[in-house]
């Protein structure tokens, strides 16, 4: 095949008319050629979900901050932010000085804290809870997540577990019904040749990509030949963007960024793709917290603001939701060592064009206290079930095996 | 194919041994074919032999296993060893793709694996390799022999009994997580059975406990009272629950109706009539497994072309179908790695109900995931492979020398020749021009003609009909 891309695509969409757009339609053939990438309502088709794991157990009271509640000092003796720093949300909770990105996220109605979020009877051990939530059940033994759950919902649609080093596939993708790739760079999404010159190159891919057409077969393979089409003119693409993307805004040099700015160039290419899942950490800090937290908190900020940033000036700011969750807060109040211990109920992050800016939820009272820990109002479920509804369009009944209410984290 | 499908519908044309004819010639295709489904693919000499041999000769060979497994088997054991003796998780799966790809019988390997599917523990939580390889064992044991069998020890085996809780069903606080995956996903299928069936069966279970890495049974907390499941009053032990689910009438057709999508097809759904008489005979042979297999691979239906590439490879066939047609010496254990990526880990499906399988396998990852896989296998320039499994020395030992032989050999050996007329002309037409596109100046002839032939040789396993199986 000669042709350059766009009579690719023209040709086909051809064979693709033919058998009509049902079943497994390639998703960004189709999308490619309406070119109209926003979503104009939440739980439209071209969703996305990115989920930003907080490991360790993120201190949630120097997260959201009620900087006017007297306890709150008293709690935080040598943790505690200054008023002065923090920055405002309202009269009596701001944000961590940190936070400064996610700050501007809000001026710009684009970030909603869902407030004392957890489960009831919470667990302390970082890895039964987070178990927990990734799993988004309470039994014993759980070997499915979530989002593999959901992925039930979503044939076919292409989801990515963005990894750093020897970081292994979490639950919560796990019961997918094909294994969700963890992947590091652009790379391990391109098809590769082995070329004797520029030449040859072109002429193998040629011929991979024309044989892959469908010619109006019918059944498997034909769903093969579309799912190829789809993939190799994505894969094309990717290569184009790997080589000169362009940031809509600038990524700072930090591991959570350059995995963040990956899921914003695989949006970009139009695989279709509809979830990522990320880890970022360690929050675990027991010990000297202040300048650890503070500087995974700007990390944190730093990434998502770029990487939101960059989306939405892309044409997807109404398309993407990212979600963050740690497995706990901390205790209340700090330890002898300048550092917290294992917690319970903390704030979620959700930030996106179409959540409903602010706070949903009050700040957990600082003086009803569990076992020394914040107590929840809000249970996660209840936020996983909003995102599956409203956002993914997959019954949260189903993967949840139960109906929680709705968080109210959308625009309605 | 109209005729086909009117005639498929008939049980008993179905289900009778395929005779070649005028219609239904045993050719290359049909050699393909059998050898992918009832074994990991087939190389050039397997093929071409296979097609001398006839039909039944070769279902004969397939379900007998060749000549040298009980040395093959002694030559396997050490290394077995050492992973049980170490935990070597890594290595536990590339032990079993070494098996799959050297054993003299791989259809007992092939069907180990529908086991393994049907069963679905995963080392993710067992987290013994020793358990996991002991699991393996009594799956391979039985893997053609009677299924009741194998349903009876499987409630004691150890990797079960951590995988669905067993060990912790006790008298008096029973789990009934055995109990019910038994009759969900083992034996009877959803709507088979009441709720209180299964808190009834879970009593009948307790009393297995792991006591280091042996199973055994502790009186004390086996619940011996009365017990009624599935219409049956007694004191139930394991056994009798196995059994009694057994007696059911829905246990056949379940067991028939997944073997059917596992050897015939993914996307041709059978009839409940069209299954009966294969469940009839199956539960009247005292659910005789191996005879079930070979009712299937010798059918009428299972050699029409209405069954041919109705299913998704699995990864597990898609490598293994490569490197087997290469006859490459790979170690399995970077293959098993690759093999992650593309969805399937070996001794750790996704769940209690194993890989959904067909389509499910592909999508815009996977796909390209698996290209870059057969072309790892093919450059001879990739790390972990190298060349091991190359098709140009395969296409030397083979003496297809022109442009066209070697178009012909890798489209018959991989595919049978049965592609588009289009899909050749193209591969010749890239065999012819390859002569012409620059290379390297440092390249001798024989590099460039040795390049031509694996690139070719990729360029074949890249065409959308090497998916299907």
């Amino acid at each position: 095949m000669t042709a350059n891309r766009r009579d690719f695509l023209k040709s086909s969409l051809g064979g693709v008319g033919l058998i009509g757009w049902s079943f497994g339609a390639p998703i960004f053939l189709s999308r490619t050629a309406a070119a109209v990438p926003a979503a104009d309502k939440a739980g439209a088709k071209d969703t996305i979900l990115v989920v930003i794991e907080l490991t360790g157990g993120n201190d949630g009271l120097n997260t959201v901050i009620p900087f006017k509640d007297p306890e709150y000092v008293k709690l935080r003796p040598t943790l505690r932010q200054l008023p002065t720093q923090i920055k405002k949300i309202n009269d009596q909770l701001g944000l961590h000085p940190s936070l400064t990105g996610l700050a501007e996220l809000l001026q710009d109605n684009a970030l909603c804290l869902v407030q004392g979020v957890g489960y009831p009877n919470p667990n302390q051990s970082h890895f039964r809870s987070m178990d927990i939530w990734q799993s988004a059940s309470l039994a014993e033994n759980v070997s499915e997540g979530w989002l593999g759950r959901a992925l039930k919902g979503l044939p076919g649609a292409p989801s990515f577990h963005l990894k750093s080093n020897n970081e292994s596939s979490p639950l919560a993708l796990d019961g997918a019904p094909a294994r969700v790739p963890s992947i590091k760079t652009l790379e391990d999404f391109q098809l590769q040749l082995a070329a004797a010159s520029g030449a040859d190159k072109k002429e193998q891919r040629d011929i991979i990509e024309s044989v892959a057409r469908s010619n109006g077969n019918s059944g498997l393979l034909d769903f093969v030949q579309r799912t190829a089409s789809n993939t190799y003119a994505s894969s094309r693409r990717l290569q184009e963007i790997g080589k000169n993307y362009q940031p809509k805004a600038p990524y700072p040099n930090t591991p959570l960024a350059s995995r963040l700015k990956l899921a914003a160039q695989l949006i970009d290419a139009g695989l279709g793709a509809r979830l990522f899942y990320v880890a970022h950490g360690n929050f675990d800090t027991h010990a000297t917290q202040a300048p650890t937290h503070a500087n995974l908190l700007t990390q944190l900020s730093e990434a998502v603001t770029a990487f939101f940033k960059d989306v939405a000036a892309r044409g997807h700011r109404d398309r993407v939701l990212v979600m963050t969750f740690s497995e706990f807060g901390r205790r209340a109040k700090e330890n002898g060592s300048r550092g917290t211990d294992h917690g319970s109920a903390a704030p979620m992050f959700l930030i996106g064009g179409k959540v409903k800016p602010g706070l949903v939820g009050k700040h957990p009272s600082l003086t009803q206290l569990e076992f020394g820990n914040l107590k929840h109002h809000t249970d996660f479920r209840q936020v996983y079930a909003a995102i599956l509804d409203k956002w993914l369009g997959v019954s949260s009944k189903e993967v949840l095996g139960a109906e929680f209410k709705h968080a109210e984290i959308f625009k309605s | 194919m109209a005729d086909a499908t009117a005639r498929a519908l008939d049980p008993r044309w179905a289900w009778q041994p395929y005779r070649p004819g005028k219609e239904v010639p045993w050719d290359i295709r049909r050699v393909g074919h059998l050898y992918r489904r009832a074994a990991f693919g087939a190389s050039y000499a397997e093929l071409e032999a296979g097609l001398k041999a006839g039909p039944e000769a070769l279902i004969d060979q397939l379900l007998k296993g060749g000549p040298g497994l009980a040395a093959f088997d002694a030559e396997m054991a050490p290394l077995a060893q050492n992973i049980a003796r170490y935990n070597d998780a890594a290595h536990l799966r590339a032990w079993w793709l070494a098996r799959m790809l050297h054993s003299p019988h791989p259809l007992q390997e092939k069907i180990t694996l529908f086991w393994h599917n049907h069963f679905a523990t995963s080392y993710a939580k067992v987290q013994s390799a020793r358990f996991m390889l002991g699991q393996y064992e009594l799956l391979r044991r039985h893997a053609l022999g009677a299924f009741s069998e194998l349903l009876r020890a499987m409630s004691s085996d150890p990797a079960m009994l951590i995988w669905l809780d067993g060990r912790d069903n006790k008298k008096g606080s029973p789990n009934e997580n055995y109990a019910r995956e038994l009759m969900e996903l083992f034996s009877l299928g959803i709507g088979h059975y009441t709720e209180k069936d299964i808190r009834e069966a879970a009593r009948a279970f307790t009393g297995w406990e792991i006591q280091g890495t042996k199973v055994v049974f502790n009186a004390k907390q086996h619940d011996d009272g009365v017990k009624t499941v599935l219409g049956q009053t007694g004191q139930w032990d394991a056994d009798d629950i196995v059994r009694i689910c057994l007696e059911q009438e829905s246990a056949a057709p379940f067991l028939v109706s997944k073997l059917y999508r596992f050897l015939i097809s993914e996307t041709v759904t059978p009839t409940p009539e069209l299954l009966t008489p294969l469940a009839q005979q199956f539960r009247k042979s005292g659910y005789d497994f191996g005879a079930l297999v070979r009712t299937m691979l010798s059918s009428n239906l299972f050699f029409s072309p209405l069954v041919y590439r109705t299913r998704i490879k699995s990864p597990v066939d898609f490598s293994l179908n490569i490197v087997r047609g290469l006859e490459g010496k790979i170690g399995t254990t970077a293959l098993a790695q690759a093999l992650e990526q593309l969805g399937q880990n070996l001794f750790s499906p996704p769940s209690v109900k194993g890989w959904d399988g067909g389509k499910s396998w592909l999508n815009g990852q996977t796909l390209l995931f698996r290209q870059n896989l057969a072309l790892a296998l093919t450059s001879t320039e990739d790390a972990r492979f190298g060349r091991r499994c190359d098709p140009a020395a395969l296409a030397h030992k083979y003496h297809k020398e022109t442009d066209t032989e070697q178009v012909d050999f890798f489209l018959r050996l991989f595919l049978q020749g049965d592609v588009s007329a289009e899909a050749r002309a193209r591969l010749l037409d890239y065999q012819k021009h390859a002569h012409q596109l620059p290379a390297p100046v440092y390249w001798t002839e024989q590099d460039i003609a040795d390049h031509r032939v694996r690139s070719l040789c990729y360029l074949v396993l890249t065409l959308p009909e090497f998916q299907l199986d």
